[in-house]
Parts: C-alpha cells; structure tokens; sequence
C-alpha cells in the first residue's frame, strides 16, 4: 500500500475484498433496475408549442403575442441585459445587480426582431404586408401606440372566421393587415424560421427566438395544464406523473414561499440562497458546530456497530 | 529533470495497484452504507453508455423511433438512479464524517462533482427537444440572467445547451470523479468514530 493508506490504516484488521467482482455485481443490480423502469414507465414527450400549431388551434393567442410584442408590451421589451440596455427592471439584491456586468450580449429589439423582419420577408411575396409595414414605420410613435392598444382591446371580443382572426371594425391603422401576415406566416409553419437571426443558416443552431417568441401566455398556458409553473414547483417535475430533477427541491423551494414568490428579485435571491447552502457544503469539514452533524445523529453507531462490538476493538486510534 | 520519471516516482509513492485495485479491505467497511458510491458509479457508467448511443442517433432519434425512445428511457433513468445513488452516496458520507483524518479533499471534490452533475442533468432536460425542455429553457434564462450566467451560459440557445450536455459537463463530472476515486482509494475508507471521544462530547 502507499504510505498514505499504510499510515490511515495502521492497526486495523483487514478482511479479504474483491473490488472488481463488487463493482460488477452493483452495475448489473443498477443497470436492471434501469431496464425494468425503462421499459415500465417511459418517460413523456409531450410535443413543443409550435407557430403553426398556435396559429391553427389558437389564432386569437397567436395574434395577440404578435400584437402585444409589436406593441412594446412584451417583457423582453424592457428585461435589460443580456437582450437590452434598459436596466430599470433588472434583479438586484442590496444594490447589487450582477445581470448588469456583462451588459448587452445577446441584443434583442423583441417589435422588430419578432414582427418587423419576419413581416419583411413576408413583404417579399405579400405587397400588401409590405405596404402595411412602410405605413407601419412611416407613422408616428403616438399613432402606432393608439392602433396597437385599439386592437389588442378590440382582440378581447374577437371572432375566428375559416381561420382569421375578427374584430371589430375601428381605427388600427395598418396593424390587422401586419397581424394578418403574422398569422399567416404562423399557419405555413415559417414563423420559427422567420424569427432566425443565425446568418449560418442552415447551421441555425441558435434557437433563442423562436424558444422566446411564445414564452409569455402562450407557454405559460400550457405550463399550466400540466402543472410545471414556477408556483407548482415548475421545474422539479416532468409531464405527468414521472419524476423530474426532484434534486431541484432545495431551489425550487423558495418559489412556494408567499412573499418571495411574487418579489421581482425572486430569481436572484433564490440561486443566492443555493449559492450560499453549497458553499456550506462544500466548507463543511471546517465549520465548528456543523462538522460534527455525526456525532449529534449518530447514525455511524449504526454503520459501524459491528466494529464497536469487537472486544478489542473501541475503534481508539492509535 | 526527467518529468517521466518524477511522475512515475510520485504514482508509485501515492498509488500502489494494491490501493487501485484492492483485494483487502478494513474489517469496518460491512455496511450497505458503503455500496452507494459504487452505485452511483454504476448508474454513471449507465448514463454514458445509454448517452453515447443516443449522441450518435442525434437529439431527433428519440420522437421518430420505439427504439431511440427505449434508450432515451434509458438514460432517463440512468439520471434518475445516478442522483438517487448520490443523494444517498452523499448523506452517508456526510453522517459519517468522511472528511476526517485529512480527506476533506476527497469531500469537496464530490460536493463539486454534485454541482457540475446538477448542470449536466440541467443541460439533458434542456436538450430533449420537448415542451419541458423548452418551458424549462424560457423559465430557467432568468434565473441564469439574475446571476450574471446568463451572458455566457443561453439556456434558449439549443446549440450551447447540447453541446455543454454531451460533451462538456460529462467530461467534467467523470474528470471529477477520477479524482475523487483516486484520492479515496489513496487515503483508504475513513475510520470509525473512537467512542470514548464521542462519549466525551
């Protein structure tokens, strides 16, 4: 042995061991219980939310994320960095706001990037999206806020007719024939390519837009029916009834809490918390007190009884 | 200076083939306690075979074919049974005090293999190309952004997720491990509690 282990083990009786047989007969035992749970319960995989089946199934909530984002409604409008420099609803904990120190590093403008551009390709086949869009950037800030907060109003008591969506008849400027495209676009199933900004493409592998285009009701609503949202311990569990990362607990935990649930910091506070309870951890062999968790449970009496029987042997170090 | 032959020296000084491979052991090792390590070893072997058929079928395999869907079972549960054996693995080191005499390397290098493992497990659920990996992605950004990660680190951003999965995050954790096994066959299982110190407190 190395002197290391000659030193640790000095004095200690030994008993014969067989480390390869021990380790192969713990594999088969793990790798048939996997088998068996695998074949047993599969896990779910449960379909993406997609433009074209959002479109289709729900063309109000498809034209309304659209609208809203158009709008300048959107939380990704003003989220700050890394998507843009607007720092005024950054988490922050004592002053402190590490989402400010890298600043702006995946720069994102969500009107344009999640309408205006793809309605620009639509422009390239469709003139009259076209001509909405140059209306569209030819008017004035106040006259796009007012047609945007019309329509969205107006979408409240929307009809669907062979598809499309209905409102009511009133003054929103070029926004129903923009919307219109937006639709369409959803229905041909192009709006995820629509949304790429990768000039790689077909290496698009960065699919940060499309992922983030419906991450408001849209996700949301479905996150619901399947009870994954934050309040419902979201990420710690997967569709249905099979396990998730339970080993999340510990995090997810702090976002069942009233008061830390709803506080804008939540994020921040939370990983902070984890943050500090790995450290502990990790530290644990030098933190009085807490190091000697063992001998206040005593479950090693329990490991170990057959050593603290032997008559000779009170396990005194020598 | 002969780096070889310094290497060699120090290997053979620190880890003899009887300390990697041995076939004694202390008469106190004799409890089901001390199988969860090599459980959660199993269970790792487990996730990288299952991980490497489904890397070479591709992140797609698993929605078009019974038999990608099996193998993605597979290492479904190869992570479940993987983080079952270390939470165990883990708390019984912990309520044995196996940092004592000097191995509080070995401790911290498994509390930062946990920490590298919660975010290869992390990256898996995000690379499943599901709704959950995709919810996941859009709920996860915010926290990853509250800490400043998310400038480096695109929860949304399918290429980097994958990538860190298969590749770097395995990488570390069996790194990690390797280190973590050499220093615990070095040093050799943790003694007993002595009972008249323990009596004393």
């Amino acid at each position: 042995m190395s002197m290391k282990s000659d030193e640790n083990l000095r004095g200690v009786p030994m008993k014969p061991y067989d480390l390869i047989r021990e380790g192969l007969i713990i594999l088969g035992f793990i790798a048939v219980v996997i088998i068996v749970l695998a074949i047993a319960w599969p896990p779910p995989d449960y379909p993406t939310v997609r433009g074209v089946e959002v479109a289709t199934r729900q063309p109000v909530a498809f034209v309304k994320t659209a609208a809203d984002i158009l709008a300048g409604n959107a939380s990704l409008q003003d989220y700050g960095p890394p998507y843009n420099a607007d720092t005024a609803n950054s988490q922050k904990l004592l002053g402190i706001a590490p989402i400010t120190w890298f600043g702006v590093r995946q720069p994102l403008d969500p009107s344009t990037d999640f309408v205006l551009t793809p309605l620009q390709r639509v422009a390239v086949f469709n003139k009259d999206v076209g001509a909405a869009v140059a209306a569209w950037k030819a008017a004035s800030d106040d006259s796009r806020a007012a047609w945007t907060k019309a329509y969205i109003a107006a979408l409240d008591k929307a009809t669907v007719a062979n598809g499309n969506v209905q409102v009511a008849a009133g003054d929103y400027g070029p926004v129903p024939a923009m919307m219109q495209g937006m639709l369409d676009l959803g229905k041909a199933g192009l709006l995820e390519g629509a949304l790429e900004s990768n000039d790689r493409q077909p290496y698009a592998l960065d699919t940060s837009r499309a992922m983030l285009f419906f991450q408001e009701d849209v996700d949301e609503s479905v996150a619901n029916t399947l009870d994954m949202t934050g309040g419902q311990w979201g990420i710690t569990h997967e569709v249905g009834n099979h396990p998730g990362p339970w080993w999340l607990w510990p995090y997810a935990i702090w976002y069942q809490i009233p008061g830390l649930n709803t506080n804008p910091n939540a994020d921040l506070i939370a990983i902070l918390i984890m943050l500090a309870f790995f450290l502990i951890l990790f530290f644990l062999p030098f933190i009085p007190g807490l190091n000697r968790i063992p001998l206040w449970i005593g479950f090693y009496k329990l490991v170990w009884r057959d050593w603290y029987k032997r008559p000779s042997g009170k396990g005194k170090k020598k | 200076m002969n780096l070889t032959r310094r290497l060699q020296e120090y290997t053979q000084r620190n880890m003899t083939l009887e300390d990697a491979l041995p076939t004694r052991m202390p008469v106190y090792v004799n409890s089901v306690a001390y199988l969860f390590g090599v459980a959660t070893l199993s269970a790792l072997v487990m996730l990288i075979l299952t991980g490497m058929i489904l890397a070479i079928f591709g992140p797609n395999w698993y929605h078009v074919s019974g038999t990608g869907r099996f193998f993605n079972s597979l290492h479904f549960w190869s992570a479940q049974a993987f983080f079952g054996c270390l939470v165990l693995h883990m708390l019984t080191k912990l309520l044995l005090g196996a940092w004592r005499d000097g191995r509080w390397k070995t401790w911290m290098i498994g509390v930062l293999t946990l920490g590298v493992a919660i975010f290869a497990g992390f990256t898996g659920y995000l690379s499943a190309t599901s709704f959950s990996s995709m919810w996941h992605a859009v709920q996860a950004k915010d926290a990853m952004n509250a800490i400043g990660v998310g400038a480096f680190f695109n929860t949304t951003n399918f290429g980097q997720v994958i990538t860190l999965h298969v590749a770097f995050f395995p990488f570390l954790v069996v790194v990690l491990v390797a280190i973590h096994l050499a220093y615990i066959r070095h040093e050799s299982p943790v003694r007993p509690y002595p009972l008249e110190k323990e009596e004393k407190s």
